[in-house]
């Protein structure tokens, strides 16, 4: 079923158009990409989906439902969750209240705090954290950090995820462990991922689907193969054909 | 754990104290208990909003100068008890209605914002005064005695600390501590933060302008120049930045200790009081913003669980 | 209404506009390169007012004369201020949005020091002087001498920011840094040395201000905080670290504010000004401010 669908989603700043009548969809069980050079509307996308600022037209629907206008946390409640590209872990708490924030009041809306602590624990787990939880977050490593980041917002028992760069600043080795890791969300979790990448291995190693965003429009869509050869992305994004 | 029945008793045994208090003291120190009081009840209730969330307020006198008024013109109409519980409800009721708008201003924004509304109902009352009398001030006349206000005091101050410790290890309190962190990672995790922003302003309102009904009768005069004054305002933070701002605790050490270095200075120095004060408020902010409480509590934990 | 009763108003509110200038352009400085809301800026002006009037009524020495000793004045409680309390705190902020609040508190304490020690110094009276009080007839209007100064003068110095701010290198470091700290940094701006340059400035100008207004205003150690206030809607309507702005945003106020107290009557003055500075606040346009993205 078609998770989230935006119909001709346009978001202009004054005079700025950071999109032009963007059609998109996820359908759920799916891992789409969406890339595109800087400034071409990604991130603007993720805020108008999650519900920071509303666009300045067209519609958003999540789960067959109009969300558009909606606020970030009806959204989140709803199960659409987002990790930021500046990853806020709240500082001052550890890492295991930093994720059970997201069970007391997300999707699960858990009322009591023993419940929500195991649940917690649960997701620390997954994203291999456990043994750092009981750590202030802001004594975490920067790949600590993002680990924290998606494992609050699946706290929050989403149906779909949105991953904002979640690979950007890591080496290598972390690289691969979040890729790891985002193919278990999937499979684990039955979690349906809409993730910003700039690292094009990752994202064709791991999406089923990529959307190109430029200068706010979308001008490709299709498998990573269709779009590592697309002459348009090429150009405007690629600068050279992508080994698969 | 055995630390929180002592906790329990140690609470239950000061509050056994202040109740026997004016049968032991002289009215002058029964007095000085009263003021003492008052600004725990002040500062506590202002941590609800400000401590918790991050949102500091300068409006805390406007409420506390709402409840004086609302008192010298329900006084005499309307049974004491009745009328402090209305102040405390209609400052809360007053800040609910511009809680929304107010609370969509963040950082020094909304401190300026909020010393801005306790200016402007300053001025509104000394104009309505005038127009209305042609004299600005109220007297109020028979007013209860001493300790009837010492009794008043003390039954708001433990409410006021009561609902602070309560908000604070709730859900509710969590939720207002994640706003205080990251107002936007908070919204994006499912936490309403408009709404529960709103209900802290609106909490915290009702105690300062119940207190400020007992501080008329009190006083037996009012003008809104004392009771709208930034001082108010400006002692409740020194007093919560001084004792740490998110802790009950610390409200109270805030205020012990000011009260402490007021009765010291105030009736004769009180311009050197007031500069000390600013002297304090420079320094925390620079050396110790969290507060004098925190550092000594972690250091108080860890001791306890190394013996455990 | 007849044309000398407009002139009239027309004048009063240049005059006292001057002076709005004069406080709104050094606290926005401020705020544009160091992003410090100075909450005590109205104390500046005060300690300039009574340096002026002490210097008038115990030595004779014309206001003239002090408003060079108020400025150097203002200028090293500036430094003093800025070296001591500041720059460490700028240096060592975690973000701009703690350095802004834990400033502003700062800046609070301050404020009560300030009067505080000027009413332990000189107590809480209301006093003022009266000098350069002889009448001129402009275009029918009659003023006094000293309000024509203080509008000579703020003119004057207004010029001078100008002139500063747009044909020196200085004033275009300051311009860059209001633009972009960071970038400012790279070019090779000495970043310390035009913030404690914009702190003395705005210091000195504040003085200065206060020192004009003694002239023909009645002083007390809490005179202030009005001022302070009107500096703040002065720079959030002209736009925050937008000098110009707030250059012809304080004459604008300053017309406004006495055409609305001519219209209504000087006792609702306060609440008018309380009320555009809560609107203002609440309806600011965000792109200037807010660090939410509505």
């Amino acid at each position: 079923m078609r998770l989230i669908e935006g119909f001709h989603v346009s978001k202009n700043f004054g005079g700025l158009k950071a999109l032009q009548n963007v059609d998109f969809t996820v359908e759920q069980g799916e891992i789409v990409g969406l890339i595109g050079a800087n400034g071409a509307g990604k991130t603007t996308l993720f805020n108008v989906a999650s519900g920071s600022y509303p666009p300045s037209s067209g519609t958003i629907r999540f789960k067959g439902e109009n969300i558009t206008g909606l606020k970030p946390y009806q959204i989140c409640q709803r199960g659409l969750a987002r990790t930021f590209q500046i990853v806020k872990p709240f500082l001052s708490m550890t890492v295991l209240r930093n994720v059970m924030i997201g069970k007391l009041f997300g999707k699960d809306r858990l009322r009591h705090r023993e419940v929500a602590e195991i649940e917690a624990h649960r997701i620390l787990d997954l994203v291999g954290l456990s043994s750092k939880a009981k750590i202030p977050a802001r004594e975490l490593t920067l790949a600590d950090r993002k680990r924290l980041e998606v494992a609050r917002s699946l706290a929050t028992n989403p149906d779909l995820l949105l991953l904002d760069e979640v690979l950007a600043g890591l080496n290598p080795t972390e690289t691969v462990e979040a890729m790891t890791l985002i193919r278990e969300i999937r499979q684990g979790l039955g979690v349906t991922i809409l993730m910003v990448e700039h690292v094009m291995k990752a994202v064709v190693g791991v999406c089923n689907r990529i959307i190109v965003l430029h200068y706010g429009q979308k001008i490709a869509e299709g498998m990573p193969q269709e779009i590592a050869e697309d002459k348009a992305v090429i150009e405007a994004y690629l600068g050279e054909k992508v080994e698969l | 754990m055995g630390t929180r029945k002592h906790l329990l008793g140690a609470v239950g045994l000061v509050l056994i104290f202040l109740c026997l208090w004016p049968l032991l003291a002289s009215d002058y120190y029964v007095s000085v208990f009263l003021d003492l009081l008052m600004w725990i009840a002040l500062t506590a209730s202002w941590i609800i909003l400000s401590g918790y969330t991050g949102y500091i307020s300068l409006g805390h006198a406007a409420f506390y100068g709402l409840g004086a008024y609302l008192m010298a013109m329900m006084w005499t109409q309307i049974p004491y008890v009745f009328a402090v519980i209305l102040a405390g409800m209609f400052s809360a009721g007053f800040a609910f209605a511009i809680g929304f708008p107010f609370l969509r201003v963040r950082g020094p924004y909304f401190v300026i914002l909020t010393l801005g509304l306790t200016e402007i109902t300053k001025y509104i009352f000394i104009n309505l005064e005038i127009k209305l009398g042609g004299t600005v001030g109220r007297i109020l006349m028979m007013t209860p005695g001493l300790h009837t206000l010492y009794y008043s005091i003390l039954v708001v101050t433990v409410m006021a600390t009561a609902t602070a410790y309560f908000v604070k290890n709730s859900r509710f309190g969590t939720g207002l501590f994640s706003i205080k962190e990251d107002e936007d990672a908070a919204s994006a995790l499912g936490i309403n933060t408009s709404f529960y922003k709103w209900l802290a302003f609106g909490i915290s309102a009702s105690f300062p302008g119940m207190v400020g009904a007992v501080l008329a009768l009190r006083r037996s005069y009012i003008d809104p120049y004392t009771v709208f004054s930034p001082i108010v305002s400006f002692q409740v933070i020194v007093m919560a930045f001084l004792g740490g701002l998110e802790d009950v605790e610390g409200a109270i050490v805030g205020a012990v200790i000011l009260t402490l270095i007021s009765e010291a200075l105030w009736a004769r120095y009180p311009y050197t009081y007031m500069i000390i004060l600013g002297t304090v408020v420079i320094l925390i902010v620079k050396f110790m913003p969290l507060g004098l409480v925190p550092p000594i509590k972690s250091r108080l934990i860890k001791a306890m669980e190394k013996e455990s | 209404m007849d044309l000398t009763r407009i002139l009239q108003i027309l004048s009063t509110g240049l005059i006292i506009g001057g002076i709005y200038a004069l406080i709104a352009v050094g606290l926005n400085l401020m705020y544009g390169t160091m992003r410090l809301l100075n909450i005590a800026h109205g104390e500046l002006i005060m300690v300039g007012a009574f340096i002026t009037y002490w210097l008038y009524t115990l030595y004779g020495v014309s206001p003239l004369l002090s408003m060079i000793l108020v400025v150097i004045l203002s200028a090293i409680i500036g430094m003093i201020v800025c070296r001591i309390i500041f720059l460490p705190i700028i240096k060592t902020s975690k973000s701009v949005a703690v350095l802004e609040s834990n400033s502003l508190l700062i800046f609070f304490g301050l404020s009560f020091i300030f009067t505080n020690v000027a009413s332990l110094l000189w107590t809480a009276d209301i006093r003022g002087y009266s000098y350069m009080t002889q009448v001129v007839q402009v275009a029918g209007v009659p003023l006094m001498y000293n309000r024509l100064l203080a509008l000579g003068i703020s003119l004057l110095v207004c010029l001078a920011c100008y002139f500063l701010l747009q044909k020196t290198m200085l004033g275009k470091a300051i311009r860059a840094l209001i633009q972009d700290r960071e970038a400012s940094h790279l070019v090779g701006i000495n970043v310390s040395f035009i913030y404690m340059f914009s702190f003395c400035l705005a210091f000195a100008m504040a003085g200065l201000a206060g020192c004009l207004l003694s002239m023909f205003y009645e002083i007390t150690p809490f005179m202030g905080m009005p001022y302070t206030i009107i500096a703040f809607i002065v720079i959030v309507l002209g736009g925050l670290g937008n000098i110009f702005g707030s250059l012809l945003g304080g004459f604008l106020l300053g017309l406004l504010e006495t055409i609305g107290v001519s219209v209504t009557s000087p006792g609702l003055r306060p609440i008018l000004t309380y009320s555009l500075f809560i609107l203002i606040i609440l309806i600011r346009p965000q792109g200037i401010f807010g660090r939410g993205v509505y």
